[in-house]
């Protein structure tokens, strides 16, 4: 055992864990590197450790013994940072609810060794659908194949199609080949309807053959159009999938594709969907996605915790590195850390006024759990909790720059948000209304080209009470774009 | 309970901006808008000031617009792109360039009418969807298609008429 890993840190639990705690973060390891798996070098090794660690830690005696002869707890050694920040100073009693923001900003603590960049196990997933003929379909192959050439030696690469059946055209192994390989993606025809459903399930099939913990596992498909009916066995998979610890992005190109179905499929795995208005831009987008993988750092937070009693999550989105709203599971996934880019998510929670009987509100209280592909044992997973003083007086401080920042573009994009689902809801007035304060707003930050589609938007909402497909798109991602743009509000 | 000043929604304490209209509810501001806020306050204090006297034509200026009706000049220059229309109590849209004092409302021009554009030496005139549309030398324009201008043009939004001269 290499002299900076105790057995707190091989099985990846804090110091005081529980018995029960320690008990399910053995199995989780077991599970992942027991010998029968995995063939990859070191791993048994890995796995004796965890053995050990947890023969040491489950017995109270020994571990009562071995507690005593570790050094204190050195907080500079933690690989994951972490820091909160909140809306407002206090929550004042009051006797109505009240709304409270916390910003959370994770990040990898820099370290002088350099950190290789871990391996991929990459599946591309393409939506060869009748809608994908011609020219789209020959832009997405020379994107796939662009995507080959970058491979590198380590990286476990698949890819496989899909319309109303799925096809492995590349089976998931490293890729050595690679010009054999391009030709079989040359003759992919397009022909057929989009069901997406075989497609993923034939697609994490190839990532799991590949599956560690020592690699990236995601899965980044592209589609043009709907799926009907299998929605909901869709969101099961995609559920599974970030349980595993396998992320899925989606690419949506064109206008016929169901962007609020794609962006709860994805953030199930913690992550979003991206929204290609013109075939032309597939490769780059695709490139983008595939470079933004291999800049990992930690592929995978996940928060987990308990109800309180009085205070409800009313919202979470992810500010960084992509932005996007993120899904209530359980375990919640919050997404990736980059090595240049943070993890931000900003929480909005609502509080009643039976919670303010302490002097102090617990709003979150949980575990964020951290997987670095890059670090042979698992990180220890962190106890945070978001908390505020509760006074009576009025509370004077306005809110952090970072914050106010942060919430100033949430809010436009909560805007078209809201205004697309009054738009459903048959409330037309109110939504023109709202996509025209939005346009007011847009202007008046210098955004002028997407204030003008904002507003020919307001217009056929109220002429046709129906938003244009590729109006809908254009400013929801080009709002979500610009919370991204704005950046600066993370140190 | 915080009630938003700009729409009158009802937002519970804590909020910070109006999910409503999108208007800030706290009293801090943000870089980015606070410029935004000063300009609006200033253009209503200045109404009436300058009414009478145009504000000096800076080295700036690219040009000016030359109100027929009361023979007022309105300089272009701060900026490459004016957004011209009305602002109207309670309504957070903002023009560049509020033509409210001179009788925008009763001439008929939307809250956000048209947008004049300088790029290069080419200036254009562009109508936002406008109510009662935009008029260059008479003809109506198509909304949100660009139309070149020349020095001389005379352009109306609704009724309100002015010539643009460019520099």
């Amino acid at each position: 055992m290499s002299h900076a890993q105790d057995y707190y840190t091989v099985l990846g639990v804090i110091r005081d864990a529980t018995q029960e705690e320690i008990k399910r973060a053995y199995v989780e390891a077991a599970q992942l590197l027991h010998p029968d798996k995995n063939q990859s070098p070191g791993e048994t090794e890995i796995f004796l450790e965890v053995q050990q660690a947890y023969e040491v830690l489950s017995n109270p005696k020994r571990r009562k013994a071995y507690d005593a002869s570790l050094p204190k707890e050195d907080q500079t050694s933690r690989p994951i940072l972490h820091e909160i920040s909140y809306s407002r100073g206090q929550l004042v009693r009051l006797k109505e609810s009240q709304l409270v923001y916390a910003l959370l900003d994770v990040r990898v603590r820099p370290s002088d060794e350099t950190v290789t960049a871990p391996p991929l196990n990459l599946c591309l997933l393409l939506d060869r659908s009748t809608s994908m003929k011609d020219a789209k379909m020959d832009l997405l192959k020379a994107a796939a194949i662009h995507i080959l050439r970058d491979l590198r030696a380590e990286d476990v690469f698949s890819l496989v199609t899909f319309s109303d059946r799925a096809e492995v055209v590349i089976p998931a192994s490293y890729q050595r080949e690679r010009f054999k390989l391009e030709s079989q993606i040359r003759a992919i025809q397009a022909s057929g309807a989009t069901e997406i459903y075989k497609g993923l399930e034939c697609a994490l099939a190839e990532v799991r053959r590949g599956l560690t913990g020592r690699r990236v596992n995601h899965v980044i498909m592209l589609t043009d159009g709907h799926t009907y009916g299998d929605e909901q066995a869709c969101l099961d998979l995609a559920a599974r999938a970030g349980e595993e610890g396998i992320g899925i992005s989606i690419l949506g190109i064109g206008t016929d594709w169901n962007d609020n179905f794609v962006d709860q499929l994805a953030s199930r795995t913690g992550n979003t969907s991206r929204y290609i208005a013109r075939p032309a831009d597939i490769q780059k987008f695709l490139v983008e996605k595939f470079h933004e993988l291999t800049r990992v750092a930690a592929e995978e937070v996940t928060l987990e915790f308990g109800p309180i009693a009085g205070v409800e999550l009313n919202y979470a989105f992810r500010l960084q590195p992509e932005t996007g709203p993120v899904a209530f599971g359980a375990p919640m996934q919050l997404g990736p850390i980059l090595r240049d880019t943070h993890l931000s998510v900003l929480f909005e929670f609502m509080v009643t006024p039976s919670a303010l009987g302490m002097n102090t509100l617990r709003l979150l209280s949980g575990n964020l759990k951290v997987s670095m592909a890059a670090r042979p044992s698992p990180a220890p997973p962190i106890r945070v909790w978001f908390e505020r003083e509760v006074t009576t007086g009025p509370d004077p401080a306005p809110p952090p720059t970072a914050i106010l920042g942060a919430l100033s573009r949430l809010t436009l994009y909560r805007m078209q948000e809201k205004a697309r689902n009054d738009l459903k809801a048959g409330e037309f007035e109110r939504a023109t209304r709202g996509m025209k304060n939005l346009a007011a707003h847009l202007l008046s930050q210098g955004f002028q080209d997407l204030a003008k589609t904002v507003l020919l938007e307001a217009e056929n909402i109220q002429r046709t009470h129906s938003l244009s497909r590729n109006g809908e798109k254009e400013i929801k991602y080009a709002t979500r774009a610009l919370i991204i743009e704005r950046g600066g509000w993370v140190q | 309970m915080i009630t938003c000043s700009n729409c009158n929604h009802e937002n519970p304490s804590g909020a910070v901006f109006c999910p409503e209209c999108g208007a800030q509810l706290t009293g801090a501001d943000l870089t980015t808008q606070s410029i935004r806020t000063d300009k609006v306050a200033e253009s209503a204090r200045e109404k009436a000031a300058t009414l009478e006297y145009p504000r000096a034509i800076s080295d700036k200026a690219w040009g000016s617009l030359h109100l027929m009706e009361s023979g007022q000049i309105l300089p272009l220059g701060e900026r490459n792109e004016y957004t011209l229309g009305r602002v109207s109590e309670g309504q957070p849209i903002m023009p560049d360039m509020d033509l409210s004092p001179y009788q925008a409302y009763a001439n008929g021009v939307s809250r956000l009418h048209a947008l004049l554009k300088r790029d290069g030496k080419r200036v254009v005139v562009m109508d936002l969807g406008s109510a009662n549309g935009t008029y260059v030398n008479g003809k109506r324009l198509t909304p949100n298609v660009e139309r070149l201008l020349s020095h001389g043009d005379v352009v109306a939004l609704g009724k309100l008429k002015f010539q643009v001269l460019i520099k």
